[in-house]
């Protein structure tokens, strides 16, 4: 007895070729075998068993299982990749799919609606994300959403409203020097409040002559043993 | 019940019956004058329903196609009326319907193109003229035994001027090769051509019958609200750039589609300058009747599928033939074991704890604070 599977949560990405409606049929396929090109390429290393791939009129949508961090970086390889003669933008969310049909010949969900909705506002070369990824992101790694960045909300067709994200590397970059500045401060700060609260049992003079002879017996015991 | 067959009308010599359509009756016949053979196609007006509609529509497409001389345009020598009869007199063609063809045999896909490209050719000079076909069908398109395609019976063009109902609310075509705002009994344009040889492209290409359904409504719905798959899903020796071109002329907002059958000619000559060469596509058959649909009068036409409930309502997309997506559907079939877990639920929000076991910056945050508290204790009790 064959059940119908029950939706999942997947990535969605939808790349999707502008005006690609209004282009002439021969650039059309041109631009739909250069499409197919670099997807392939960028898709190499995700497993088979964890990506769909689907045919949109003006586009590519791939779905993604359980690995939403993949699915970024194939788009942002597929959007390098076409940088030079391909125009694409690309919407990617976090959403219900299921297998569509009897035949289970494609996919159908909410994911594909909002990925296809979000694409459609994408600039050329340009990923614009919603939240749902962004949080799905930061559940498979923890941190990797650091280097998306708000870029407004967008009411869908369905008149939801999606808080939506583009991918910035400096963001990225920002937040390992803000940690970097932390970590600093957090170790001066916790030594300083030690070495305080000595200073304030003892008094100021007591503990710079305890410590000049710590460190001076230090360094007497250090040329002692170079010397031997 | 077969009306006798008149020996003469007008100055026309009755040879033969051709055929019969939902109007009238087509005869060959010979002009005296010119010695000449021709189709004569009449009209009865017989009945006195409708007889000044029929007329009308009769004069309408007598002066609207013989305003057009093309080599992919049947040619009209005359018309008249005599008694109960309006006739038009026209080139009478050697050859077979598309129709015909496509029940008979398979159509390769080059054949397919270079006949589409044929009667966009002749529908673009149409409609330059002004002239909207309105019933662009197989049954409708003459394959000469050597020569050109022939586009046959605008008998229901219509100057793109006038009204697009009669005054008694009808819409007239095939409802199969309808476009969804002609179906709907919107006002058409030379658009609504293209959709219309878009269906006959498609089905040349594919052997398959588009929009069938058991009736009107069925029809009507599956034009305006069902997407096509591109032909070669169903046929793989169709070129894929022919699937854009279909795609186009199909797109059922008229705004997107090939504003005009110019355009759509020069993306078939294209499309056959690539296939040079191609495998062959399969054929096709289904009846094909021109109808006359009653509207209401009043009755707005059905609207065309907006962008909003055509995203919410089908999402469905095929899948890609270019990539394997089989092992995936697969693990959709029978998840593995951590499946369930992992892609049956929604994004968990990340915890304290985990962002510091996961993430690499505030573990290592964590591991400095551990240090200097370490050290800022050693320096306040050792």
């Amino acid at each position: 007895m064959a059940s119908t599977p029950a939706s999942v949560f997947a990535t969605v990405v939808f790349l999707r070729i502008p005006e690609f409606a209004r282009r002439s049929a021969t650039e059309q396929a041109r631009l739909r075998a250069q499409l197919e090109s670099a997807l392939a390429v960028a898709i190499a290393d995700v497993r088979e068993a964890s990506r769909i791939v689907l045919d949109a009129a003006d586009g590519i949508v791939l779905a993604v299982l359980g690995d939403p961090r993949s699915a970024l970086r194939v788009t942002e390889r597929a959007l390098a990749a076409v940088a030079a003669g391909l125009p694409l933008g690309a919407g990617i969310t976090h959403g219900a799919v299921r297998p569509a049909g009897e035949d289970r010949g494609g996919l159908l969900g909410d994911g594909i609606a909002v990925a296809a909705g979000i694409s459609a506002l994408a600039g050329s070369s340009k990923i614009l994300l919603t939240k749902e990824f962004r949080d799905a992101l930061a559940d498979a790694a923890p941190g990797a959403e650091a280097s998306l960045v708000r870029a407004g909300t967008h009411t869908d067709a369905s008149l939801r409203s999606h808080q939506l994200y583009h991918s910035d590397p400096r963001a990225a970059r920002a937040r390992g020097r803000r940690y970097a500045l932390a970590g600093v401060l957090l170790f001066l700060g916790l030594l300083g409040a030690g070495v305080g609260y000595r200073v304030s049992l003892e008094g100021a003079k007591s503990f710079a002559e305890r410590v000049t002879a710590t460190l001076r017996a230090g360094a007497q015991g250090i040329a002692q043993r170079l010397g031997r | 019940m077969a009306a006798k067959t008149p020996k003469r009308i007008g100055r026309y010599k009755i040879l033969g019956e051709l055929g019969r359509g939902a109007m009238g009756v087509v005869y060959k016949a010979e002009d005296p004058a010119l010695d000449r053979v021709v189709a004569l196609k009449t009209i009865s007006l017989a009945e006195a329903e409708g007889r000044k509609d029929y007329e009308k529509r009769f004069l309408l497409e007598a002066k609207a196609a013989g305003k057009l001389t093309h080599p992919n345009i049947v040619t009209i020598f005359e018309f008249g009326e005599e008694d109960d009869l309006a006739y038009m007199a026209m080139e009478l063609l050697q050859g077979t319907e598309l129709r015909e063809r496509m029940r008979a045999s398979a159509l390769p896909a080059s054949e397919a193109v270079d006949i589409a490209l044929q009667v966009a050719e002749g529908l673009a000079f149409a409609h330059e003229h002004g002239i909207v076909h309105r019933d662009v069908k197989p049954g409708n398109i003459m394959l000469l035994e050597r020569g050109p395609v022939k586009i046959m019976d605008f008998g229901i063009a219509r100057m793109r001027h006038a009204d697009h109902k009669t005054s008694a609310g009808m819409v007239l075509g095939t409802p199969r090769y309808m476009s969804p705002e002609q179906i709907s009994g919107q006002p058409v344009d030379q658009r609504s051509d293209i959709f219309s040889l878009g269906v006959v492209l498609h089905e040349m290409l594919t052997g398959g019958s588009l929009f069938a359904g058991r009736n009107v409504d069925q029809i009507a719905h599956n034009v305006t609200y069902i997407e096509h798959a591109p032909p070669s899903r169903s046929n793989p020796g169709v070129p894929q750039m022919l699937d854009f071109v279909v795609a186009r002329a199909l797109k059922k907002d008229p705004a997107v589609r090939y504003q005009d059958a110019y355009e759509m000619c020069a993306d078939l000559r294209d499309a056959l300058a690539e296939m040079k060469g191609r495998a062959p596509a399969r054929g096709a058959d289904e009846t094909e009747r021109t109808q006359t649909l009653k509207m209401e009068a009043g009755a707005k036409g059905a609207p065309l599928a907006p962008a909003a409930s055509q995203i919410v309502a089908d999402t469905r997309l095929p899948l890609s033939r270019q990539f394997d997506s089989s092992a995936a559907l697969e693990r959709l079939e029978r998840p593995w074991r951590n499946d369930r877990k992992r892609l049956a639920h929604a994004p968990r929000p990340v915890g304290l704890l985990r962002r510091i076991w996961r993430d690499r910056l505030p573990r290592r945050l964590f591991a400095v604070a551990v240090v200097a508290g370490c050290l800022g204790a050693l320096a306040a009790f050792a």
